[in-house]
């Protein structure tokens, strides 16, 4: 059916096929010019002490993966990338689908006003979240610390954005924060389109409610949820604004910087332009695996 | 025996209103803390930063910040990044979006997967060669040259959506317009876009608002700070006075009263917008 719907087609078409490449031509002057080529030149310049535009440079070989990697900083700072994504990723798909199952329990009155008000966040600026939370966090005047200390809890005041330990799951959770609204909105969406006889069978058989997310809602949402993985890691790897601005640029020392951070404070704070380089080829590597995995969804999604 | 299993329904509601409330409380307190504290002396928001009492009113603060971020001037920096950036990405982005679903050819097929394996490329990734090949077309420190860089972060995404609404216009529609002598260009602005109506808006909200609130791009594409917009302008100014909070609260409610202004008129069409951007068709 569709095969012949095709051949039909084409014939209307096949003469639009020199001008169809021509509208493609201005996407694709932006995207070859700002994208593609940028992605092979970092990768060849990755490989030479460049230093800055306009600056003279030569082939170096492996010399400025070889000083990233045995800074001990970058280890640390791959190793918060990770803690992030994980403590990110996971905290945010399962609060998200936890709110929009409650959001369509409710009813639409009393859920769309919470709707609306947990995407709020999303609509304010990164840094402008990060500044907030940073002066909420305070250690002096924060409002967390001021509330502790006035029920008289001063012991539990913490220094929260100057401990190592902290700072990481911290920032996680304040992304979550910002970013909660937008996926409770789409996992709303694949939860409305559950068709309810699959909950009336679900009673009929004497399951309850635990039983019914676990085996009618679940594996009802797991297109959604494959989705939001993709989207939601691709989101935070390259996430810069918000972090920085609640770490103040990726403190405490490194332990707030992550390896979107740690290209800026490269070029930008220690002049090291070739291990902002080196870390840039290994993000391009985790962008090629998400990449892949974003690709397999999308097509598989264009064939329903 | 209906009626225990009403009475656990009801409860498990209250649950949820319960949780929801708890949740909104999260979300509404550090909102209400900023709000609240930006019409404050320094001194009050030290000693009460919840109260909410007129004693303790000011504007100053606002009017403190609107001179020293130079509102106005960076206000309209913003805008001019978005409509440059928006336009070239709608124009661009509809039309090869329409060549890929109407055309069947196997070269546009193939560079329709680049550009969509394109839209996990972290800016990182492109920063540094971006800077040279900015430097190298002078582009640097150029409201069109950042444009150019916000258009075609956004291009895979744009042509994406596009695309894949554009498929699922019936063919008639196209055929009729062959059939009575339009020509390409004439059935993408003719038909197609008419049609793509809540696509567009949806690109202009989600990429208008992630422009305008981008902080790295300007950051790196800007040196000299009279082209910089808001965000940029109120980063480099509370990064000089972290501790000034009136200063900071009033600063982060200014920078974002614009775009909460357009969510209030446009609310209905971003919240569609989100679910057309994410869940397709």
């Amino acid at each position: 059916m569709r095969k012949k719907e095709l051949r039909i087609y084409s014939t209307f078409t096949d003469r639009w096929a020199t001008q169809g490449f021509l509208f493609m031509l201005p996407a694709l002057f932006f995207v070859t010019l700002f994208i593609v080529v940028p992605v092979f030149l970092n990768v060849f310049l990755a490989f030479t002490n460049y230093k800055g535009f306009g600056v003279p440079y030569r082939f170096i070989g492996l010399m400025n993966f070889q000083s990233l990697v045995t800074d001990a900083s970058f280890w640390l700072v791959l190793g918060n990338t990770f803690r992030l994504l994980l403590i990110y990723v996971v905290v945010l798909n399962v609060v998200a689908i936890f709110l929009a199952i409650l959001i369509v329990d409710v009813g639409a009155r009393f859920g769309n006003f919470v709707k609306a008000l947990l995407y709020f966040p999303c609509l304010l600026a990164p840094i402008v979240v990060g500044f907030v939370w940073r002066l909420i966090l305070n250690y002096n005047r924060g409002l967390v610390n001021s509330t502790l200390r006035s029920f008289g809890l001063d012991g539990l005041a913490q220094n929260w954005l100057g401990e190592p330990a902290l700072i990481i799951p911290i920032i996680s959770l304040v992304i979550v924060w910002f970013a909660t609204g937008y996926y409770t909105i789409i996992y709303y969406a694949g939860v409305m389109a559950i068709s309810p006889e699959y909950y009336e069978v679900a009673t009929l058989e004497g399951a309850n409610g635990i039983q019914k997310f676990r085996y009618v809602t679940l594996p009802m949402l797991a297109p959604a949820i494959t989705i939001n993985v993709v989207l939601s890691t691709m989101g935070v790897l390259g996430a810069y604004d918000l972090p920085t601005a609640i770490s103040a640029g990726g403190g405490p020392g490194y332990h707030g910087t992550t390896l979107a951070l740690l290209v800026i404070r490269y070029v930008y704070d220690t002049y090291q332009e070739g291990k902002a380089l080196a870390v840039a080829v290994i993000m391009s590597l985790i962008a090629v695996v998400l990449a892949y995995f974003e690709l397999k969804i999308l097509i598989k999604r264009e064939e329903h | 025996m209906p009626g225990q299993k009403s009475r656990r329904i009801q409860n498990m509601h209250i649950g949820g209103h319960i949780i929801l409330i708890v949740v909104a409380t999260i979300i509404l307190i550090p909102l209400y803390y900023v709000f609240i504290n930006a019409f404050k002396t320094d001194a009050a928001i030290n000693l009460h930063p919840m109260a909410f009492s007129l004693d303790y009113f000011t504007t100053a603060n606002m009017a403190n910040v609107w001179r020293l971020l130079a509102f106005p001037k960076a206000l309209l920096n913003s805008v001019i990044l978005v409509v440059i950036s928006c336009s070239i990405l709608i124009v661009s982005g509809s039309m090869a979006g329409f060549a890929i679903a109407i055309v069947n050819n196997r070269l546009l097929k193939t560079l329709y997967i680049i550009l969509i394996l394109l839209i996990s490329v972290p800016f990182q990734v492109i920063m540094i060669s971006i800077i040279q090949i900015l430097s190298a077309t002078k582009l640097m420190n150029n409201y069109f040259g950042t444009s150019f860089v916000f258009a075609a972060v956004s291009m895979p995404f744009t042509v994406f959506l596009y695309t894949g609404f554009m498929r699922a216009v019936p063919r008639e529609l196209c055929e009729a317009a062959i059939v009575d002598g339009c020509g390409m260009g004439q059935t993408l602005l003719r038909i197609y876009l008419p049609l793509m109506k809540i696509v567009t808006s949806t690109i202009l909200i989600l990429r208008g608002t992630g422009i305008w609130n981008d902080l790295l791009i300007p950051l790196v594409t800007f040196t000299n700070e009279r082209y910089d917009p808001l965000v940029r302008r109120l980063y480099s100014f509370a990064s000089l006075r972290f501790n000034r909070w009136d200063l900071l609260f009033a600063g982060t409610v200014l920078c974002s009263i614009p775009i909460l202004l357009l969510f209030l008129f446009l609310q209905r069409v971003f919240i569609r917008g989100l679910l057309v951007g994410s869940v397709k068709g």
